[in-house]
């Protein structure tokens, strides 16, 4: 058996800190038995997650963290995403109708479904009181 | 190095090129919403956007494509996509664009492709 990898991170609600993000989980996945060619759409699962926190989360103006836990093992690279925002629950919304979204200029809800498309595992748990938890699971094959 | 960059050249037959360089994300798409926003106004609706220099897209990025190409198309233009990295293109692919979307090698082609 292999080391365990674990690794974390805190940023708070800005899209600036979004390429921070990506750089913390490409390095995480760099030291991963996680295969290369996953690297691109795990980043952009991650960035997708962010991303809806840092624009829903939170009210505008209002500062909030936003807390990356990296634990990458023989079997699986899993992600988890805490925020103390909004509760909001990714599993709500179905998948788009791709055709639907661009004839009507729809621009927003496409992460969930990246999300979705990307990791093997997508689960969101609502700690009371404390925070909302995102769980982004990629078997390692 | 700026996060997102644009350059902007007019061809001929009323075309616009945009080139777009680094990252298009949920930070950096308004810019490029801006530009499109802009030609928009100016009556033009034929744009050629080349992929070539982006490294990174999320869906925040290809939002802006989404939200345009309906309406270049209601004014007789479109949008032509040109010579996006493989993991450009494989978000395209992830969200089901790339059948929506026109792509081509070239500036010749993509020109082509809007006559």
């Amino acid at each position: 058996m292999g080391e365990t990898l674990k690794d974390r991170l805190v940023v708070t609600n800005d899209t600036k800190f979004l390429i921070v993000v990506r750089d913390f989980v490409s390095r995480c996945i760099r030291q991963s038995r996680l295969a290369r060619e996953e690297e691109n759409k795990v980043i952009l699962a991650v960035d997708e997650a962010v991303t809806n926190i840092i624009e829903h989360g939170y009210d505008e103006g209002a500062e909030g963290s936003i807390e990356i836990e990296i634990e990458g093992t023989e079997e699986q690279f899993k992600v988890m995403i805490r925020d103390t925002g909004r509760v909001f629950n990714p599993e709500s919304i179905p998948d788009p109708d791709m055709k639907d979204h661009v004839h009507r200029g729809h621009k927003k809800g496409l992460g969930i479904f990246l999300m979705r498309q990307i990791m093997d595992e997508v689960r969101y748990k609502f700690k009371d009181g404390v925070k909302n938890e995102l769980t982004l699971v990629k078997f390692i094959r | 190095m700026p996060a997102f960059q644009i350059v902007k050249e007019k061809l001929p037959e009323g075309v616009v090129f945009l080139g777009v360089r680094g990252f298009l994300d949920a930070h950096t798409f308004e810019e490029l919403e801006k530009a499109i926003n802009d030609i928009f106004e100016e009556g033009i609706y034929k744009l050629v956007v080349d992929l070539a220099g982006l490294d990174y897209i999320s869906s925040a990025g290809a939002g802006v494509f989404i939200g345009a190409i309906g309406t270049a198309q209601e004014n007789d233009g479109n949008i032509i996509l040109m010579k996006p990295s493989p993991n450009v293109k494989e978000v395209f692919d992830l969200l089901g664009l790339s059948q929506i979307f026109t792509f081509r090698d070239s500036r010749d082609e993509a020109a082509k492709a809007l006559r």
